[in-house]
């Protein structure tokens, strides 16, 4: 697969992972900024919450990502998407918290 | 530093839904620039894209303006012509291929179904795009390239098209209403058309290569 369809993977991944736990009346889009800034809005979620956190930084890894040229991508892109998976899996645990 | 406007802004084909694409060269990062606003590149990546004959490459070659420059020259106009566009088939099966995963994906789960339907409009837009660059005379860059291809434009109801430009909408600006069921599900009564378009398009990629 190539690294563009591999981060909208990782994105699609993340967004299941939230929108299965159905934390309001609206799901989270996508991972834009402006997408998550609205799904905090509409559905009254704390925007200090460790979950939003979380979301955030998933986000800012898999952007960051599109703009590196091919020769960094071997070993950098490799260690971010390490971080994105290690992200994703704690919004995977902070989900599974009675608090959410 | 330079910055530029490209995409419909330069092209006058603007609408209500058009945002401003501004893209920003720099050298390191520079934290005056806010990447939720611009696109943002070194000037080392912007040579890559153009020896690479990049799709956005052209897309800048053909369609952006110089809003600003710190030393007066208009650097992507020094560049010249970006290098002949040579991964028409490899990029056109990649979307296809994106398209198909989103597919798979809005069948098997509900819980990502606005971000796939908006995963099959950027697959159908960049496909169009790029089919556009290396198989025709007349690139189109635009959001509805699908639609201006001529011969080869989608055949899809304008309603499914319209659920599909919500849904990219929802995931990339958060703007808009949300997409009911049943608006879902007269974008995935296109599924099949759309597979058969995008096909249709990698066999033309592929056609014009042998060429």
């Amino acid at each position: 697969m190539s690294e563009f369809n591999n981060r909208i993977a990782a994105q699609r991944h993340v967004l299941q992972l939230v929108n299965k736990k159905r934390l309001g009346k609206e799901e989270l889009f996508g991972l834009s900024s402006k997408a998550i800034e609205r799904w905090i809005s509409v559905n009254f979620i704390n925007p200090e919450s460790r979950l939003v956190q979380l979301v955030k930084e998933a986000s800012a890894k898999l952007f960051f990502l599109a703009n590196k040229s091919q020769e960094q991508i071997s070993d950098e892109y490799k260690a971010i998407a390490n971080e994105i998976a290690a992200i994703t899996k704690a919004i995977e645990i902070e989900l599974i918290q009675p608090k959410c | 530093m330079h910055i530029y406007a490209f995409g419909s802004v330069c092209r006058g084909d603007v609408s209500i839904n058009s945002d401003i694409d501004l893209l920003a060269i720099t050298d390191g990062h520079d934290s005056r620039f806010d990447p939720n606003h611009y696109s943002i590149y070194s000037y080392k990546r912007i040579k890559e894209l153009w020896q690479e004959g990049n799709p956005f490459a052209w897309h800048l070659a053909l369609e952006s303006k110089l809003l600003f420059s710190s030393d007066q020259n208009d650097y992507l106009k020094s560049l010249g012509d970006p290098a002949r566009y040579g991964n028409c088939v490899g990029d056109c099966e990649k979307f296809y291929a994106l398209f198909c995963e989103a597919r798979t994906s809005i069948v098997a789960n509900p819980d990502s179904r606005i971000f796939d339907l908006s995963t099959i409009f950027l697959s159908v837009r960049n496909i169009a795009s790029c089919f556009s660059l290396g198989a025709t005379e007349h690139p189109r860059f635009s959001r509805d390239s699908a639609t201006r291809l001529e011969a080869f434009s989608i055949k899809i109801s304008t309603g499914a098209y319209q659920v599909l430009e919500s849904a990219r909408m929802l995931c990339t600006r958060g703007h808009g209403s949300n997409i009911s069921t049943a608006e879902v599900n007269i974008a995935i009564s296109e599924l099949d058309e759309i597979d058969r378009w995008m096909d249709n398009l990698v066999k033309g990629a592929k056609s014009h290569e042998r060429i």
